[in-house]
């Protein structure tokens, strides 16, 4: 018997045992008849030539392994960064359940979020009642302060209009006239996550700043000397928002960072559930207005919303996911220019230390291959860093980058001698990937969590950067923005490359003369 | 210091094969050759340090040090010397004795200790190192391993070469000496050929013999025993067959040359596998002494092919570099027959030496590097890190090739830095080496970083009209 009561096999062991093996091939041998295991192995071979790779190119209906997520989870990344809101989804209830389970997968946290659960007869007569009930029920079971909505495909298709049903159910008194539910129409059949990210933040701030809905009188500006920041999805916020907060804290910076979601997905285990924990205020959204410039992180996060409040008569910087010596030093020198104060010496001795740490390391990183794919913004700042180590972004690519952003890369690359080879590629997806791994090899691949995929399949190390990430834990706790970021990410290439110098150099007796303690 | 040793270290000293020591006077040589030790000042490693990366270099046989953890625990498998078969040498072996065994004595621990190895592990020989701690406890090591020989039937060496008995250098000569006192004679070859030679003084650091041996295989030249890169014991026991030898890193085990050649006959010569032109003389001298010594003639003519054909190849292959290196400063840190072997191999294309240090440096190497580099004025004596960063600021050098421990200074001195030591990970020997060097020179040099290094933070930059 392979399974008995001394010892429980477990799913990887049970299933290796001879009973099941020749279960398996008496199955393919009596029942599958696939093809023969010589066809099928030359087709896998096939699938990596540039020939596959010409066709698989040519694909225009077909996304495969897309690296991308829909708009509402950027809507309920948004929500999570106010103060004791709740992120409320309008639309079919599995898509939240989604959402929900994305985010505490890869944060380790519970994640608050509810649906208004349409269902069939929602669909043909329109979702208001759903809306009514379901802004009532959320106000009693879960006491949030504000209530962010945002829709799924199925409220979009039949056309919900968010500001007529909030109204209605503020008329019908499921939650009071006063109670704040900004809102954003969020279809996931337009944009990705970073999209609704964009629409979800800029829901908020025009709730507050333009009138409430016109329940209120729109705010006037009056300008103050504090700074805005916006950081953009970002799976890495729980650690990247303290570094930015301790950055300009060192800079003596008077600053709002509009959606903060670091305390709620990093809440202590202390014997209290806290549903909702830190998050920007209400007050805070308000003050905002009043700002003398906002700093946006990630540029193509916040599109609409940088155009918005520079319409309200700030200046709005943005950057691109800057990281690294060059990229933190732009984000330093623009906050400083725009506050008037200078950077202090701790952080300039941060600086040298992240450029000492380059230096002692160069020569191993210095022309290794890289591909790596993710956010617009993250290619922009990966690919920038990258250049600065002398390492060479060859393949980078976005599901949800545009011409735009293949621009803004190819500038990279022009600015730099070790971008010569390199090329960018947008609305591709991660199959595309897979035929450039395979034609154009690299030494290392840059992604999230699906990218194992990748490297089980091409043996490209695969190094975690992006989102989201289930398979290692608490990388996002770790901030990889300010030198502090750079230093982390520089150890996670080094550490990757390392790795696979040992594991390249490790055969006992054929390989290891080679696999030594100094590196 | 026991006596024997103090004979030993007198006898070094006046090593008849050094022409440095030939010429002091007799007060002076008695004095000994290794320069004091300023107390107080940063140093090399000691005599201990110096035996143990002579003969770590043999393989197959374990290395056994007899003291307490540290001598060990720093300098266990940290050479990257590499071998070819067995890995036993990298085991780290220690008595690590402790606070009883100073006050009872650690003989017994060490027989043990050799006892354990032998039954666990059986090499083929077992090398045991003294160190400050057992030798001023008067732990006896030679009586030890005399007694552990006879008993196990199995070579036991012992290397006495303490730490406190000086430096570096002089250890390497200290391991030279129990490799002619104990092993070096003791076994014979399978068989002989007129083309066998020795090479005395390659580590085989980064697999830098396996860049040279193609080469003597070509040329129908075997390696009877190198000493010690890559060795088997019984190679290096049988190796007084050989018809000739070279010595390659400077002085380091010059008296294994000298006596074999008094006592087998073996003459030898010194060469260098740096640099293009160096490995073609180094061959041509291979051949020369082969066929003075009974090798047929038509050696010189096949190894003036070889060298033909290899430089070809070799400079083919560096040419894309030379536009690009051409005119670059290099300054260079590093030791012995590096400090002049390196400067004749970038000189080679077109690199301009702004210094070289000859802390290490003999007077022979000193003479080769002025002939090289036609004056005194770029050699660099030894110097304390702040001076260094001092020079380094001023020298207005591209780069520069160090070992380890001055890297982090020359890049706090925001000077662009490349490893030529033991640590390094390349291989730079023979006409293979030196496209290797010259291609990793070019790499470190159009880092990014290192314009990052030079600049200032862009904040503090004088702001541009």
């Amino acid at each position: 018997m392979p399974q008995n009561a001394e010892e429980i096999l477990d799913h990887a062991k049970l299933f290796r045992e001879p009973e099941y093996a020749q279960m398996f091939e008496n199955k393919k041998q009596q029942f599958e008849y696939g093809v023969p295991a010589e066809r099928l192995q030359q087709i896998v071979e096939w699938t990596k030539s540039v020939d596959y790779k010409d066709k698989n190119f040519a694909r225009d209906s077909l996304t495969v392994n897309p690296a991308k997520a829909c708009q509402p989870l950027g809507a309920v990344f948004v929500a999570n960064g106010f103060a004791r809101t709740l992120g409320f989804v309008h639309g079919s209830q599995g898509c939240v359940a989604y959402y929900r389970s994305h985010f505490s997968r890869h944060f380790k946290e519970p994640t608050s979020c509810v649906s208004s659960s349409m269902t069939e007869d929602a669909a043909v007569f329109g979702g208001l009642n759903n809306m009514v009930d379901g802004l009532a029920n959320a106000l009693n079971l879960y006491k949030p302060e504000m209530i962010a909505v945002s829709t799924t495909c199925m409220a979009e298709v039949i056309g919900d209009d968010l500001n007529a049903f909030i109204k209605t159910a503020k008329e019908k008194g499921s939650v009071p006239a006063e109670f704040d539910v900004p809102f954003a129409h969020t279809p996931a059949f337009v944009g990705s996550h970073v999209t609704g990210y964009d629409n979800a933040l800029l829901g908020v701030i025009r709730h507050f700043w333009d009138g409430k809905a016109d329940t209120a009188p729109r705010l006037e500006r009056v300008p103050d000397e504090s700074i805005n920041f916006i950081g953009g999805f970002d799976g890495f916020v729980v650690g990247n928002i303290p570094e930015i907060r301790r950055m300009l804290k060192l800079m003596d910076v008077e600053n709002t960072v509009l959606c903060d979601p670091s305390d709620n997905w990093n809440t202590p285990t202390d014997g209290n559930f806290l549903m909702y924990d830190g998050g920007t205020t209400k007050q805070q959204v308000e003050s905002a207005i009043n700002a003398k410039a906002t700093v946006v992180f990630q540029e193509f996060s916040a599109l609409k919303t940088a155009k918005f409040i520079a319409e309200h008569g700030q200046e709005v910087v943005s950057l691109n996911h800057p990281m690294g010596v060059t990229g933190t030093d732009r984000f330093l020198m623009e906050v400083s220019r725009l506050t008037g104060k200078p950077i202090p010496a701790e952080l300039e001795l941060e600086r040298g230390r992240l450029v000492d740490a380059i230096a002692d390391s160069q020569a191993h990183l210095h022309g290794k291959r890289y591909a790596l794919y993710g956010d617009p913004d993250l290619m922009l700042g990966l690919t920038q860093f990258l250049l600065e180590l002398g390492a060479e972004p060859v393949h980078v690519l976005s599901t949800n980058g545009d011409a735009d952003w293949a621009a803004k890369v190819q500038a990279l690359f022009d600015a730099s001698p070790m971008g010569k080879g390199c090329k960018v590629y947008p609305k591709r997806d991660l199959w595309h990937m897979r035929s450039l791994l395979y034609t154009e090899p690299v030494d290392f691949l840059i992604g999230n969590t699906y990218g194992k995929y990748l490297e089980r399949d091409t043996k490209i190390p695969l190094i975690r950067l992006g989102f989201p990430i289930f398979d290692r834990h608490h990388y996002h706790r770790m901030p990889i923005w300010g030198y502090e970021g750079g230093l982390r990410v520089l150890v996670m290439l080094l550490d990757e490359y390392f790795e696979a110098l040992d594991a390249d150099t490790s055969g006992i007796s054929t390989t290891d003369y080679s696999f030594d303690i100094i590196r | 210091m026991a006596r024997a040793l103090a004979v030993k270290v007198q006898e070094i000293f006046e090593e008849p094969g050094c022409d440095k020591n030939q010429g002091k006077s007799e007060k002076e040589r008695k004095k000994g050759c290794t320069k004091q030790l300023a107390p107080g000042a940063a140093a090399g490693g000691c005599a201990f340090d110096g035996a143990k990366i002579a003969l770590q270099p043999i393989v197959d046989v374990a290395h056994l040090v007899h003291g307490p953890i540290a001598c060990e625990g720093n300098s266990w498998d940290n050479r990257h010397a590499a071998s070819s078969g067995p890995q036993i040498y990298r085991t780290g072996f220690t008595t690590d004795i402790g606070e009883l065994d100073v006050i009872y004595g650690g003989e017994k621990r060490l027989y043990r200790a050799i006892r354990q190895i032998i039954e666990r592990c059986d090499p083929p020989a077992v090398f045991v190192y003294q160190t400050c701690v057992t030798a001023l406890i008067g732990d006896d090591v030679e009586a030890v391993c005399k007694l552990a020989s006879a008993k196990f039937g199995k070579p036991v060496i012992p290397v006495d070469a303490p730490g406190f008995a000086g430096i570096k250098n002089l250890g390497n000569k200290l391991a030279g000496e129990a490799l002619l006192e104990h092993v070096i004679g003791t076994m014979e070859p399978e068989t002989t050929t007129p083309y066998d030679i020795n090479i005395i003084g390659e580590y085989n650091l980064s697999g830098e013999l396996w860049q040279v041996k193609p080469l003597l295989d070509a040329m129908g030249v075997r390696i009877l025993a190198c000493i010690s890169g890559d060795a088997r014991y019984r190679e290096v026991a049988s190796s007084h067959r050989a018809k000739a030898a070279m010595m390659v890193c400077s002085k380091a085990m010059i008296n294994v040359a000298r006596k074999m050649d008094e006592r087998y006959g073996i003459p030898y010569f010194e060469g260098s596998f740096y640099g293009i032109a160096d490995t073609s003389d180094s061959l041509r001298g291979i051949a020369r002494l082969l066929v003075r010594q009974g090798a047929p003639e038509s050696l010189l003519a096949r190894t003036e092919s070889l060298v033909v054909a290899e430089e070809a190849r070799a400079w083919a292959r560096i040419e894309p570099y030379r536009e690009r290196l051409a005119g670059k400063r290099v300054l260079l840190i590093t030791g012995g027959v590096k400090s002049w072997s390196v400067v004749a191999a970038l000189q080679e294309i077109g690199i301009e030496i702004v210094g070289t240090s000859v802390k290490k440096s003999t007077k022979e190497d000193k003479e080769r590097i002025k002939q090289i580099m036609g004056d005194e004025a770029h050699m660099i004596e030894d110097m304390p890190p702040r001076e260094m960063y001092r020079m380094l600021k001023e020298a207005r050098a591209d780069i520069m090739l160090s070992g380890g421990r001055s890297q982090f200074v020359a890049l706090k001195a925001k000077m662009p830095w490349m490893d030529i030591n033991q640590e390094r990970h390349h291989a730079f020997a023979g006409y293979e080496g030196m496209v290797t060097l010259v291609h990793e020179i070019d790499r470190a040099l159009v880092n990014p970083v290192w314009e990052q290094v030079r600049k200032p933070a862009p904040w503090d930059a004088a702001p541009v009209a």
